[in-house]
């Protein structure tokens, strides 16, 4: 339980990353099965040579949001398919990361990390979900941050409307690559933590990671809503968390770890399909209702605007 | 200050549907110009507009703004100096974000977007003023996002985006065709009271004659890629759609779509 808890809290790093790419910037970015591995890859290395675990996670930062420079340039300049370009650099990565690591996997046993420091504090237990919740928070607030200011604003416009925001003079081809080395860097980030938490670095634990960034992204959207940016990345967040609980229930009834990748898909399918269902959107309006954002807008919206419902759902 | 130097430009070239949008075109505009285009389909109106925002690149001739060659620029570049309406109400907001962070995106054009604040306390107020203007009752709502406003609103809402920073130019691309005609009226009224306001120095393509007649200094009519008709202040003035109607007349398979003869 504790460990899932933990464990959410981490990937919930990792899946802010993806909200970045998949809801603000409108891109399905598939670069994060690579470029998870290759932050996680770094770290180990960098560890295993004795270097600041601290540093060594900032390092897959660098790493990760460079995975993410190569698939923006890939789609921006070479005009090739986002969903492709992100294949192609995770594809590329693959064999990276087994040069990164010189081998299939690198043990940190014994290795002071950054989980290790901060158990010689917390121990394991409450304290140490607690530590983590406040870590992840502070990726929150600074990403709630950056998307308030000049440059967050010019992001959030390019995946909403890109005709739009290069009438206001802003090259979109630079902010998608802005984003996708922001969402890269995270995902890096975040994979440096989990190996650092589950003591290797391995080849293949990046693999169907963008399905547990989605269902992170979609299940904590369609639990906690996400009206606003600082309600939606906390919902992603709590998405992450749910998810990993999750599946420490799906193991405790009796599924083994071999599984967790289809119960990944069922879940994002689920996430994806039960809002279409009516008795869920008699219960999803019943909270909308509740919000007094709602019903501000309500008066204005019933009085002249048959366009508008369609593109306020299209927004919640 | 904004020049359109024998600019042709050829859509499908060497195809069956080869399409001469614009032939050897030559428009200059003067500093507070404000110019209306009409001309039946596919005479090369849009395609006009298009040349001077960047989106498409003429294949001969250039385009200058305040004497300087702008014709290798990028859209997103000219756009530092060009404003811009689009005919879909909803392709000039962007609306999931509320409108004083779409009036803070139109308010940074042609400056560095960096990381500070995009909506501050004293934008905010600078913005309800200036929403005000619009009489829509907007200045209440900047929290809301644009996404639920209707389409009149919307357009409103664009073309106080679009001239916000003051721009150089400002393009206006049928920007009432989408509207009903009480809204369409509103935001005319709203364009005449922004430009005259601002000496904004003005292309707009519209389809109404009427329109056409009622706004601006002077107007040109286009026919298969040409400007044959350029009509200054004074003689339009004294024009009637009758007028223009006998134009379109002139010409020999010009088809005036019943929409333009409706009006």
């Amino acid at each position: 339980m504790i460990t899932a808890f933990e464990l959410g809290l981490i990937y919930a790093i990792m899946a802010l990353g993806v909200y970045l790419t998949f809801r603000i910037l409108n891109f399905p970015d598939l670069t994060v099965d690579g470029s998870f591995t290759s932050g996680a890859a770094t770290a180990a290395i960098l560890i295993t040579h004795e270097v600041d675990p601290f540093l060594a996670t900032a390092v897959a930062f660098v790493v990760g949001s460079v995975a993410g420079l190569i698939t923006g340039l890939l789609h921006t300049k070479g005009n090739i398919n986002g969903l492709l370009a992100g294949i192609l650099t995770m594809i590329g990565l693959y064999s990276i990361n087994l040069r990164i690591m010189d081998g299939a996997n690198v043990p940190l046993l014994g290795q002071d990390t950054v989980i290790s420091m901060m158990r010689g504090f917390t121990g394991v237990g409450w304290t140490s979900v607690a530590v983590l919740a406040v870590v992840a928070l502070l990726f929150k607030l600074v990403m709630d941050w950056y998307l308030q200011t000049d440059n967050g604003l010019a992001l959030r416009a390019t995946g909403d409307n890109e005709q739009m925001i290069s009438s206001f003079a802003v090259s979109t081809d630079r902010q998608k690559i802005i984003g996708l080395m922001l969402s890269n860097g995270l995902v890096g980030i975040a994979g440096a933590v989990v190996a650092q938490h589950q003591g290797f670095a391995d080849i293949g634990m990046g693999i169907g990671l963008i399905l547990v960034g989605l269902a992170s992204v979609i299940v904590g959207q369609a639990i906690f809503g996400s009206r606003t940016v600082i309600q939606a990345t906390l919902a992603v967040i709590l998405g992450a968390v749910v998810y990993r609980l999750a599946i420490q229930f799906a193991l405790n009834i009796g599924l083994n770890p071999n599984d967790m990748k289809l119960m990944s898909a069922v879940l994002v399918v689920a996430a994806l399909l039960l809002p279409q269902w009516k008795g869920f959107s008699k219960l999803s309006l019943r909270r909308k209702s509740r919000s007094p954002l709602a019903a501000a807008a309500e008066p204005a919206t019933t009085e002249d605007a048959p366009l508008s419902t369609t593109s306020a759902e299209k927004g919640v | 200050m904004l020049k359109v130097d024998s600019v042709s430009k050829t859509f499908f070239p060497h195809t069956v549907n080869e399409r001469r949008a614009l032939v050897d075109v030559d428009l200059e505009l003067k500093e507070g110009d404000f110019v209306t285009v009409i001309g039946s389909n596919g005479a090369g109106k849009s395609t006009l507009l298009n040349t001077v925002a960047g989106r498409i690149h003429q294949d001969e001739g250039v385009v200058s703004l305040d004497g300087v060659d702008v014709s290798k620029l990028k859209e997103h570049q000219r756009a530092a100096k060009v404003g811009r309406v689009f005919q879909d109400p909803m392709a000039g907001t962007a609306p999931n974000l509320s409108i004083e962070e779409n009036l803070s995106l139109a308010d940074r054009r042609g400056r560095p977007r960096g990381l500070s604040r995009g909506v501050t306390k004293a934008k905010r107020e600078r913005f309800a003023e200036a929403l005000k203007q619009l009489e829509l009752g907007l200045e209440g709502r900047l929290k809301t996002k644009v996404g639920l406003l209707s389409g009149g609103q919307r357009q409103a809402l664009s073309l106080l985006m679009a001239t916000y920073s003051d721009p150089r130019v400002l393009l206006l691309d049928e920007h009432t065709a989408a509207l009903d005609p009480q809204r369409a009226e509103l935001v005319t009224r709203l364009t005449r009271s922004v430009v005259q306001d601002k000496g904004l120095t003005t292309l707009m393509v519209t389809h109404n004659m009427v329109q056409a007649l009622e706004v601006g200094n002077r107007l040109i009519m286009m026919h298969e890629g040409r400007i044959i008709l350029d009509v200054g202040a004074e003689k339009k003035a004294q024009m009637t759609s009758q007028d223009l109607l006998a134009e379109f007349g002139k010409l020999k398979g010009a088809v005036v779509d019943d929409k333009t003869l409706l009006q």
